[in-house]
């Protein structure tokens, strides 16, 4: 008998836990140390080196940067460096340089350390995933007095600023880095930043202790000093068990929580939530522009038009991120965006079919003029929603008459290969980031990730053109604003929603506030409420 | 002539000899399977390594170079067979770091809770398993059955996610506060060992059971034994060398499929490195991972089988 054995396991756990209970019972602390969770735990945490954006939560406060972005107004503020100017060719950055800085092994900061990190990013021995694609077409790091040091282009570039405002160029000490080379400097991380990095263990923990002697803050920090003298890393990658994480004590903030999850914390009274905007690409899905029918823009724009994003944001999301207005997020991004997109509309949708020549038939599929129904095959990756989300698009294009085929990727290297078979109408994929560059590795004819295949010279040349025109602010965002156009009435992609990291932070935490790329906590401005 | 007791001994030497070779040839195989079918299934790993964006193609081909990935595959292949014959794994696509070093660094934890998750369910196996036997027709024979029959059949998440839901409500409605034993490995240690008692249960109880009819239990009955503990130890000792190698495959099993326990609880292990480094494309490490596992499974199988001949002279005498 099946009742029986279910009443059986939870005395013994109550006696085994009432026992222990005895023995152990630990007190509340209120001088106890910070527990942040990261949900996932990154192949290698060097952020010269690897590109997670997990790594950025803690490392983000080990490392000043030369430039911070400031969250608030969106400007380039002074860090390490207190000055910069570029040259009229575009081509020659140079940096006036702070000069009351040391690491936290006590060597100084200079404009050798500067060159030191740059040279060990472009090392090409060293596989860097990530910042040496941000430092673009750099061609070398000159040293010009311990204060002042200058940046070679081979061409201009202009998200440099906000790349070096990036944790992953945040200025590590050279003689650590000499000291413990590639593949061990991951372990003993030395920075400027107000947290000194005191240990990581990979999958189990990383350990931060306040850095004392931080006397450099820079104006966007609202506080001089941190708040918490140690913040401990811990990794919570099942989504499913975060909420219990949150609710058993066992972590203190912890992001990615499912909306369900977050709603109800956040209304017991011990949690607030705070969705925190990523800027960057939407959840979106490209279209390929090389297999039919998509490669007929009519096709594309009424597959748009089919899928009700709002429906799709309220079901999936619970209202907690905002419908996706194009390519680029409306966070970082509003003012690049014209708001007259594409609308759920079904009669557009079914009129457009019926122009580019696919008739319903009595069972409401769509044939073309050779009576071949229409099929679709949608590749998503397994992470975020993108699941659910893709589910929701398929039930709409198949309402619309199509054969909808749906293909989840468990990884990026197989949605990589999946894409690499070409068999594909839609496929999910996004970037984060802070500069509209972002696009150009997507968009253009040639980029690594033009993965809808789609080859215009108009558009190659705006993004293009765009990124070199560092010195023209206003002809860069009209840049942007032509290629945003052109990839809508192309309707190259299908944006659903902008991203938002719903975090979940225990009340007795006052102050968490985010970094200009989203994720990363300023943790220097956390403290205890009490 | 050769007295009888060295042939025994040298038909044993045989044996084991011949049980490493098929354990060397298992791995072999093993690992040349792992070694073509990541490649096969996911693909290029630099699209991994770089998949945050805004590299160029010719930034990605580069560290393709770099990480000798443009090279044909079989001569990547002979490399790592090379590398094998050196005791060396190779280094880590993303972090550069020797494999077995990264190995040796998660191996403590999980061999932590392998062990300790073993033992509980041997454990928690042989006493719902004799229950069963010995008390078939009383109310609590039949209890310990189908209990065992439950830890076999539920999945070890939901058992793991309703243990700490449990830990962490007792946690709430006490001062106390019980986190330590999620992350001192005790409960993750009694969720496996209740996956793990399930099948052990069963074999004790089949076996035990069979025993227990047997003639020569009859026998002893018949002279007068009583059903107490010394009738228990003889009725099993025929039922003990299947269950000592269903251990040892329940601990390679647990060797390499801590990975949900470990997802879970949070915990650092083997189980998490092999599959992030099969999504993520690190290749080196989830061969690495296979070699050892490859070499663990050997081992046990080995030791189990050693260990059945101790216990029971038949399996020796038809060696």
């Amino acid at each position: 008998m099946n009742k029986a054995g279910c009443t059986f396991k939870p005395p013994i756990l109550l006696i085994l836990a009432a026992l222990l209970l005895g023995g152990c019972a630990a007190q509340a602390d209120p001088h106890r140390k910070l527990i942040y969770g990261l949900t996932l735990s990154p192949s290698g945490i060097d952020p010269h080196i690897n590109a997670s954006a997990e790594l950025g939560i803690p490392l983000r406060s080990v490392y000043d940067t030369l430039i911070f972005l400031d969250p608030v107004t969106g400007e380039f503020v002074p860090g390490l460096a207190t000055a910069w100017s570029i040259s009229e060719d575009g081509k020659r950055y140079t940096f006036e340089l702070r000069d009351d800085v040391v690491f936290h092994d006590a060597t100084p900061f200079d404009a050798a350390a500067v060159k030191a990190n740059i040279d060990y990013v472009l090392n090409a021995d060293h596989h860097s995933q990530k910042a040496a694609a941000l430092l673009g077409p750099i061609t070398s790091v000159d040293v010009i007095a311990p204060d002042v040091v200058v940046f070679n282009l081979e061409e201009p570039f202009a998200p440099l600023l906000d790349s070096l405002s990036q944790v992953y160029l945040g200025m590590a000490s050279p003689q650590a880095l000499e000291r413990w080379g590639a593949s061990e400097y991951q372990f003993h991380q030395v920075g400027t930043g107000p947290y000194r990095f005191v240990e990581y263990i990979p999958n189990d923990r990383i350990l931060l202790e306040r850095f004392d002697g931080y006397d450099w803050a820079t104006e966007i920090y609202r506080e001089p000093h941190a708040g918490y003298r140690e913040i401990e890393f811990r990794f919570f990658e099942d989504l499913a068990t975060r909420a219990i994480a949150l609710e058993s004590g066992n972590v203190d903030i912890l992001g990615e929580i499912p909306p369900m999850d977050a709603q109800r914390l956040s209304s017991s009274g011990e949690f607030s939530m705070h969705p925190v905007p990523i800027p960057g690409q939407p959840l979106q899905y490209l279209f390929n522009t090389k297999n039919e029918p998509t490669d007929d823009v009519r096709v594309r724009t009424a597959l748009i038009h089919a899928v009700d994003r709002q429906m799709i944001v309220e079901t999936v999301f619970m209202s907690t991120s905002p419908v996706a207005l194009g390519p680029l997020s409306a966070e970082g991004f509003g003012h690049l965006l014209s708001t007259n997109q594409l609308a759920y509309d079904l009669t557009s949708a079914q009129e457009l079919m019926r122009e580019a020549g696919w008739i319903a038939d009595q069972e409401g599929v769509l044939r073309d003029k050779d009576n071949t129904a229409m099929e679709l095959t949608i590749i998503a990756p397994s992470w975020g929603s993108n699941p659910d989300v893709a589910q929701l698009v398929k039930v709409a294009w198949e309402a619309l008459g199509a054969e909808v085929t749906l293909q989840i990727a468990p990884g990026f290297g197989p949605l990589r290969e999946a894409q690499a078979s070409g068999n594909y109408h839609a496929i999910g994929i996004n970037f984060f980031g802070t500069d509209p560059d972002i696009l150009r590795p997507m968009f253009t004819s040639t980029g690594l990730y033009n993965w809808s295949g789609y080859a215009n010279n108009e558009l190659d040349n705006s993004l293009r053109l765009a990124a070199q025109s560092s010195l023209d602010p206003v002809q860069r965002q009209r840049l942007y604003q032509k290629s945003i156009e052109h990839i809508t009435t192309q309707a190259l992609v299908l944006p659903i929603r902008d991203y938002v990291n719903l975090v979940i932070a225990d009340n007795d935490i006052a102050g968490l506030r985010y970094s200009a790329p989203g994720w990363f906590p300023l943790l220097i401005e956390l403290k205890p409420t009490s | 002539m050769v007295p009888a007791s060295h042939r025994t001994q040298t038909h044993f030497l045989i044996d084991i000899a011949k049980r490493v070779f098929e354990g060397l040839l298992t791995a072999w195989i093993a690992v040349t399977l792992t070694f073509f079918a990541l490649r096969a299934a996911t693909g290029d790993p630099v699209s991994s390594l770089l998949s945050q964006g805004l590299a160029t193609v010719e930034q990605a081909q580069a560290l393709r170079t770099a990480l000798g990935l443009d090279q044909p595959l079989t001569i990547q292949y002979l490399d790592f067979i090379a590398g094998l014959f050196k005791g060396d794994l190779g280094l880590s696509l993303y972090t550069s770091q020797p494999v077995d070093q990264i190995i040796l660094q998660q191996l403590p934890s999980t061999a932590e809770l392998a062990l300790s998750g073993l033992i509980s369910g041997v454990l928690l196996g042989f006493f719902l398993g004799t229950t069963a036997a010995w008390k078939r027709d009383h109310w609590t024979g039949k209890l310990a059955s189908s209990l065992s029959g439950l830890s076999t059949s539920v999945p070890v998440a939901f058992i793991a996610i309703l243990a700490l839901l449990l830990v962490g409500m007792l946690g709430q409605q006490t001062t106390g506060n019980l986190n330590f034993l999620g992350y001192s490995g005790l409960l993750p240690a009694l969720v496996l060992g209740i996956t793990t008692a399930g099948p052990i249960a069963k074999v004790i109880e089949s076996g035990l059971i069979e025993s227990l009819q047997s003639e020569y239990i009859h026998a002893a009955m018949a002279r007068g034994y009583q059903k107490d503990l010394r009738l228990l130890w003889h009725a099993l000792r025929p039922a003990l060398p299947p269950v000592v190698s269903l251990s040892a495959l329940e601990a390679a099993y647990l060797f390499s499929g801590t990975v949900v326990t470990e997802t879970v609880f949070s915990r650092p292990g083997l189980g998490r490195l092999l599959l992030r480094s099969i999504l993520e494309g690190d290749f080196p490490i989830a061969q690495g991972l296979v070699v050892v596992a490859a070499i663990f499974y050997t081992l046990s199988h080995l030791g189990a089988d050693l260990i059945a001949m101790l216990l029971d002279p038949r399996l020796r005498d038809t060696t």
